[in-house]
């Protein structure tokens, strides 16, 4: 019996999909069999930033309507043979998700994988409600940012209330991802420090995400940015996916520039 | 003891003019033969004996009760029971609220007010968590909280005690209290003749934990 996880950040933007594909192939690459499926129905992203868009043949809104079955629908990476997806329907909208529906998708799904990763739609409308509803664990992606912070906040507030599991009297796992860290501006004290992030929001910390040019090359690409090895954020997704696995991974600190004194004092002459 | 319940037909009169009303009785008081007649006004000696030659009853200066239906008595007697059954009811309400503001039902919460969550409380409450961002709280008695405060507060009790960050909006009966003075350490916010007086209660901040 696999584990659950939504992704989850209530502001859109901050860089969910992108973390959904890379924890996924990091998962793939670890050596344990997971899915990602796409819950933002009427936009879907994931198929893109997987490199998958081509290979979409049905959706998960019709397996659901028992149109086709799980195994139909599901779509394999091309890089690891442990990811599969399942897309989102690009034509319905979110009030086609049924609770009923989504609860048979996902006890099927994890029956067959190791980890369940959802991708939840931005907002805290029904399809997002729908997302969290049957999730055992969820990751919450901000940006060092105080509006990223209080959406994320208002999401865990609507899980801890509206999750299947809270109703059973269970606790639902949270998990907190800071994506996009400059630390430049950490150190001038223009950006949230992780500290006081952690502090607003009172979740674990998974990991945190620097900031890297090379992500929206790696999303147009179609190949998650995990796979380039000398990418900061690729390193930051190898690490997140590690503990994931379950492997003691220390926390590095992406909040202080590595540029160095020397670098800097070279800088000025330029 | 014996009882008799009669009803008996008033002429009621008022003395004005002495000679007028003798006038008026010698040529009416056949009619008032078993009249009882009210008399308002001076009663002279001559006009108790002039009564009294033509053998008429009378009673002087008295307020007569006022025939009412026995339905119209027992409606008033309801109307009664209803107004004290509901000014006892609003006594009820008042010593209800003042005991609220008297430190009773005191509430402990120890999770943290998330954004969007608004708790409104009758009594006190001690929170022992944050109230983040975009949360509301609403009181009527008093507060404590521990930890910083960056929501919205509505407190209507005696008093209130929190650190309030620059994002926060405390509202203390009505009046909106500066930030600046909440910032960094607790402090006590109070109501004294109609003055907000706000008090930092230790020099240095706590920690709590």
């Amino acid at each position: 019996m696999g584990i659950v996880i939504a992704v989850i950040s209530g502001k859109g933007g901050v860089g969910k999909t992108t973390a959904t594909a890379n924890l996924g192939l990091g998962i793939g690459l670890n050596e344990k069999k997971c899915v990602v499926v796409d819950f933002d129905i009427g936009q879907r992203n994931l198929d893109m930033i997987l490199g998958l868009e081509n290979r979409v043949v049905y959706d998960m809104v019709q397996v659901m309507d028992e149109e086709a079955t799980v195994q139909q629908a599901l779509i394999k990476s091309k890089v690891s043979e442990n990811l599969f997806f399942l897309a989102a329907s690009q034509s319905k909208d979110k009030s086609v998700l049924k609770s009923e529906k989504v609860q048979k998708l996902i006890n099927s799904l994890k029956k067959d994988f190791d980890f369940v990763i959802l991708d939840a739609p931005a907002g805290i409308e029904s399809g997002y409600e729908h997302t969290i509803e049957f999730a055992d664990a969820a990751i919450v992606v901000v940006n060092p940012e105080v509006s990223s912070i209080r959406d994320a906040d208002r999401a865990i507030g609507i899980l801890d209330s509206k999750s299947d599991k809270v109703k059973n009297g269970e606790e639902v796992a949270k998990y907190l991802i800071i994506n996009r860290i400059v630390a430049d501006m950490v150190e001038s004290g223009e950006m949230l420090k992780s500290d006081d992030i952690l502090e607003i929001l009172n979740i674990k910390l998974l990991g945190k995400v620097p900031e890297d040019k090379g992500v929206i090359d790696a999303s147009n690409q179609g190949k998650p940015v995990i796979l380039d090895k000398k990418s900061i954020a690729g390193q930051a997704y190898i690490r997140i996916a590690g503990r994931l696995c379950g492997q003691q991974v220390d926390m590095k600190d992406v909040e202080i520039s590595d540029s160095g004194l020397f670098k800097r004092i070279v800088g000025m002459f330029r | 003891m014996k009882n008799n319940q009669y009803s008996v037909k008033i002429f009621e009169t008022t003395v004005e003019d002495e000679d007028e009303f003798i006038a008026f009785f010698d040529t009416n008081y056949a009619l008032f033969q078993d009249h009882l007649i009210v008399l308002h006004g001076n009663l002279s000696p001559r006009i108790e004996k002039y009564l009294l030659s033509k053998s008429l009853k009378y009673i002087h200066n008295v307020t007569l009760p006022k025939g009412r239906s026995r339905k119209a008595l027992e409606e008033d007697l309801l109307q009664r029971e209803r107004e004290s059954a509901i000014s006892m009811q609003i006594v009820e309400a008042k010593l209800k609220k003042l005991s609220s503001r008297l430190q009773n039902n005191l509430m402990v919460m120890d999770s943290m007010v998330r954004s969007g969550r608004e708790i409104s409380i009758e009594g006190d409450l001690l929170l022992l968590n944050r109230v983040n961002s975009g949360a509301t709280i609403n009181i009527t008695g008093n507060l404590i909280i521990t930890k910083v405060v960056e929501g919205a507060i509505r407190c209507h009790g005696n008093f209130m005690m929190l650190t309030a960050s620059p994002k926060a909006n405390i509202i203390f009966h009505g009046v909106e209290v500066e930030n600046d003075l909440l910032e960094n350490k607790l402090n006590r916010v109070e109501l004294k003749n109609n003055e907000i007086i706000i008090t930092p209660v230790l020099k240095k901040e706590i920690n709590w934990a």
